[in-house]
């Protein structure tokens, strides 16, 4: 194979001159039982020798026998074929003129298989790489790169020089690189070629294919002449003596699946060994039983545990390097040290983002909790429904205006609507009648909670229902190959630090904002100086009510809505305004942060169990409100205390 | 407050007398073949329920800790029973199988297959650590009332230590049982997963007596723990130690300031009735057959609160009320045996509409009838209902204070 590349690549560097341009007719004639009967053996053969003719037209030929597109017919001659109805219109390979039309029994089509199509397609490669259209040079350049050739390289070289495309031309300078690293000439030209390798997925391949290793049983513990040792194998004592039986250096142990097929073997009326099976209900009185067995001979003795222990002592199990050349090793040792320093700082960052995004989220779910309790001091426990009640607003508006991004839009304040007025109706109808008995009114706005999950279920059916971004928002935003995020989550954040500003804006900048703080601090000296309570405590919980509806749109953008996905927050959202502290809406940002992170951190250092980190969650949540019980950023004036 | 011996006073006549008609009732129409096994069970399954909201009005009703976390409590006297039912009756089966093999088993074989069986749906094949007893009765027994009990001294002593009352305990309550049904629904939590534990009300080394009797004895069992528990908890709220908790409920810094040791209390009545709960589920378990995560999540610690309020807090025997009615409506529309009411351009089926009814009817309860059932049955009883307890918030919400 690699001699017949050689042989191309000279021609191709040569050029297509005249001078070498010559009929394949011939070339195909002198081995035409061989090219009409391709096999995997002789099929590189038969190229070098196509090769040597020096043809230019070898190249669409072996495109064409590649897909079939060759016959031979009666003559013997071989023509481009292609199948009209029941005959053959034939091209010649040479002038490329027509050639007439045979009925389809006079000529063979050629069939190769798919190992010898595998070889022509290689060879192709090299023609493929200076093809003029860019597609099949990209064709070729993916083609290497999933079946690496040392022997391509030199044509790989070559053609970078002429590629007239830029973006394809970085495409061969990488992959250039990658070869050069694994198969490159000399040692120092590898070494130079590693140290360039960049982040990306194929180089990183590249390192770890220099870095393959091989685990050999070591005889006397030292490893074998030239090969360099990456270090002794993690294996276990019993995985080693397996891998030592394996290679006839230790004698194999009875197991006790062997032992007690033997012994159920050995049964004869009720005894083995002369012994009542009865009594083989323990491994010691088994062992004992096969060990008799043995000593009769009708079964292989246990191997001595000396035996065993000592071909362990006299034998390494040792895993070495395939690569020869220790600069190397070294080099790509360091390579991709570095590399895994750049992945851990990308991930640490890609986790940020991501506790970001979920800080963001559970921000925005408790905010307005966060006002209600902070305000009122009541805990509602129907505030997961408002958001679910924005989520189904804002799929009723997605089935009524069929553009998602006008939808969004409408839907956006239609959910601070309807979930804000739910509010309001709550707030008169049973929050103002259980003023100032907290435990009764967490149980009330429980009792609400279920007849609101009901009424959603029975309304909307027990299935989720899709809110469908637009398409702007589709996707992620993807900054290296380790760092990305998608869109919604961005959008989400932004959403956040808007109702942020918005809400800090309006408690210290307007009338209400001033009114709702003096009510909060003390609602008695507040309605002396002529402001409503009752009409602050209304507005403040249609406000909070609201938010939470938007939230709903915007959870329900990247999960799904369900009649119970609001159950699935109010729990986090308590934590979140707990541990931050009720009332502050700096207290709820910082706690929305703290869990976020904490959730995000745990689930990181056990990835595979989400489950196990939210509980680790919240016994630390509950440990911290021990020493913080009033959270970060503790409330002064009417329910301090 | 005349002392009246405790057995004549007439809530515990009442109730030991019910318990008594009920289970004695039970028997003879089941005997009779005129209600069938499962009915026996709903009722014993409901005394449970009711015992753990008599523990629940102890800690809420009378001491004033909303606790939003004692079917928590319940769960895990269920678990801990449900390991020794589900272990020692695998083993029991497996052995059986592995006594057709030409070799008679070892210990460790049983062992293994039963370890097998139970966890193969977890992709294990070996007892997690907490499983090491699970075949030894008595170590699970005492699980029942130990570990609900240690988890909660633990849990209470943190809380209350560092002064976290009213709703902040009722959300750290809920917080810890969410954890705690979070992290059992993991499958290698070693108690299997969401799958929890199965096959309960098969009783290993009873499995000749025909469910029909055993119900009846957890009939009888359960009625037991709940006359027993209600005498024990009337005779604790008459007792000087009854007026402190009252006294906790209604002013905790007044009776701090006196120089009651308020945390020692709210501690002895939280662990205190969350071993009771263990009992109660304990109980409940091997009537359901069947205890999973699920059973634990915060839902259900609000609904025993819901019960409460409905029957009417502060008075143990509205607890019992509460809890029986609301589980017997609940199995009752639920089960499909309310009528459907056609509406002409709508039917309402009460499989779907029970939960809002219950949601709402509860608020109407809290907004219009503080006192719950309980209220209710002493007005009509045409005696003034006791006067409604003064708390500290309600002392609050009069203007002037």
């Amino acid at each position: 194979m690699t001699l017949i590349l050689r042989l191309a690549l000279a021609l191709m560097l040569l050029g297509p001159g005249p001078v070498l341009a010559q009929d394949l007719q011939p070339a195909l004639q002198a081995e035409a039982e061989r090219v009409e009967r391709a096999s995997r053996r002789h099929v590189e053969e038969v190229l070098e020798t196509l090769a040597a003719n020096g043809s230019p037209n070898l190249q669409p030929f072996l495109e064409a026998w590649q897909d079939k597109g060759v016959v031979r017919a009666e003559d013997g001659l071989f023509y481009y074929g292609q199948r009209e109805g029941d005959v053959w219109a034939l091209t010649d390979i040479d002038s490329g003129a027509e050639a007439g039309t045979v009925d389809r029994r006079a000529a063979r089509q050629l069939k190769p298989n798919a190992g010898v199509r595998g070889v022509i397609a290689a060879a192709l490669v090299q023609f493929q790489l200076s093809d003029p259209r860019p597609g099949a040079r990209r064709a070729a350049l993916a083609s290497l790169e999933r079946d690496p050739d040392a022997a391509l390289l030199p044509a790989l070289r070559a053609s970078i020089e002429d590629e007239p495309d830029p973006a394809i031309r970085a495409l061969k300078t990488d992959l250039e690189r990658r070869l050069t690293a694994r198969f490159g000439e000399d040692p120092a030209a590898r070494i130079a070629a590693i140290d360039r390798l960049g982040a990306s997925v194929q180089d990183r391949a590249v390192l770890s294919r220099i870095l393959a290793t091989d685990r050999i049983v070591a005889e006397g513990g030292a490893a074998p002449e030239g090969a360099i040792v990456a270090g002794p194998s993690d294996l276990d004592e019993a995985e080693r003596l397996a891998l030592l039986v394996e290679a006839g250096l230790a004698p194999a142990p009875v197991t006790r699946m062997a032992r007690d097929m033997a012994l159920t073997v050995a049964i004869t009326d009720g005894m083995v060994a002369g012994r009542p099976v009865a009594t083989l209900e323990s491994e010691a009185a088994r062992w004992e039983a096969y060990e008799a067995l043995a000593a009769g001979g009708a079964a292989r003795p246990r191997p001595a545990e000396a035996a065993i222990a000592e071909a362990l002592a006299s034998h390494a199990v040792l895993d070495i390097y395939r690569e020869a050349d220790a600069g190397v090793i070294a080099a790509a040792e360091a390579a991709s040290a570095a590399q895994s320093a750049r992945l851990a700082r990308h991930g640490a960052v890609d986790l940020g983002l991501d506790a970001l995004s979920l800080a963001s989220i559970y921000f925005l779910a408790a905010i307005g909790l966060a006002v209600t309790f902070g305000v009122m001091g009541v805990i509602n426990m129907a505030h997961g429904e408002f958001i679910m009640i924005g989520a189904y607003t804002g799929y009723v508006v997605q089935t009524i205006i069929p553009d998602y991004t006008l939808s969004l839009i409408v839907a956006l304040p239609l959910a601070f609507c309807t979930a804000g007025l739910a509010g309001v109706a709550l707030e008169r109808l049973v929050i103002r009648h259980l003023m100032h008995r907290p435990l009764e009114t967490l149980l009330a706005t429980f009792g609400i909670s279920v007849a609101l999950q009901q009424i959603a279920k029975n309304v909307f059916g027990t299935q989720a229902r899709p809110l469908t971004s637009p398409d702007w928002l589709a996707g992620s935003w993807i900054i290296s190959d380790a760092i990305s995020i998608s869109w919604i989550r961005v959008a989400i954040f932004v959403l956040a630090l808007v109702f942020l500003a918005a809400i800090v804006a309006l408690l210290r900048r307007t009338r209400l904002g001033l009114e709702v703080r003096a009510v909060t601090q003390n609602p008695g000296m507040a309605a002396s100086m002529g402001i409503d309570p009752g009409r602050i405590g209304m507005l403040t919980f249609g406000l909070g009510s609201g938010i939470a509806g938007v939230a709903g749109v915007a959870i329900g953008l990247y999960a799904q809505v369900t009649s119970e996905m609001g159950a699935g927050y109010i729990v986090q959202s308590f934590m979140t305004v707990v541990v931050g502290g009720v009332g502050s809406v700096f207290g709820t940002l910082a706690g929305a942060g703290l869990i976020g992170g904490l959730q995000k951190g745990i689930e990181w250092l056990n990835p595979s169990n989400t489950l196990a980190a939210q509980t680790f969650m919240i016994l630390f949540i509950i440990a911290f409100i021990q020493i913080r019980p009033r959270g970060i950023v503790p409330q002064k004036g009417r329910f301090a205390q | 407050m005349t002392r009246t011996p405790l057995i004549r006073r007439p809530d515990v006549i009442a109730v030991l007398s019910c318990l008594a008609v009920l289970t004695l009732g039970a028997t003879l129409m089941a005997e009779a073949g005129l209600i069938s096994t499962s009915f026996v069970k709903t009722l014993g399954k409901t005394l449970c329920l009711c015992l753990a909201a008599v523990a629940m009005d102890l800690v809420w009703g009378y001491t004033g800790i909303l606790s939003l976390g004692h079917m928590a409590f319940f769960g895990i006297g269920g678990y801990a029973i449900g390991m020794w039912l589900m272990r020692a009756r695998t083993e029991d089966v497996v052995a059986a199988q592995l006594a057709q093999r030409p070799l008679p088993p070892t210990p460790a074989e049983v062992d293994q297959a039963a370890a097998t069986q139970i966890f193969g749906v977890v992709g294990s094949d070996t007892f997690p650590w907490m499983w090491v007893f699970a075949d030894m009765l008595w170590v699970q027994l005492l699980a029942v009332v130990l570990v609900p009990g240690l988890l909660a001294l633990v849990f209470g002593w943190l809380a209350f230590r560092s002064r976290v009352t009213g709703v902040y305990l009722s959300i750290l309550t809920q917080a810890g049982t969410l954890a705690l049904s979070l992290w059992l629904f993991q499958n290698d939590s070693g108690l299997r997963g969401n799958n929890g534990l199965s096959g309960l009300q098969n009783i290993p080394g009873l499995t000749h007596v025909p469910q029909s009797t055993l119900s009846l004895w957890f009939l009888w069992a359960s009625a037991a723990a709940l006359g027993g528990f209600y005498v024990l908890a009337r005779w604790t709220v008459a007792a000087r130690f009854g007026s402190a908790l009252r006294a906790i409920r209604d002013d905790e810094a007044r009776l701090r300031f006196l120089g009651y040791d308020v945390e020692g209390f709210k501690l002895v009545v939280f662990t205190g009735t969350s071993m009771a709960c263990g009992v109660a589920g304990a109980l409940y378990y091997p009537q359901a057959g069947i205890v999973n995560p699920a059973e634990i999540a915060p839902i259900a610690s609000i609904y025993l609160a819901v019960w409460v309020a409905i029957g009417g807090r502060g008075h143990l025997w509205g607890a019992i009320l509460g809890a029986a009615a609301v589980s017997l409506l609940s199995s009752w529309f639920t089960g499909g045996g309310a009528p459907d009411i056609d509406l002409g351009v709508y039917v309402i089926r009460w499989t779907d509409w029970w939960l809002v009814l219950l949601g709402l009817g509860f608020v109407a309860v809290t907004l219009l009838a503080p006192q719950g059932l309980a209220g209710l049955v002493l007005r009509l009883a045409r005696r003034r209902p006791e006067a409604p307890a003064r708390t500290l918030e309600a002392a609050r919400a009069e203007p002037g204070e």
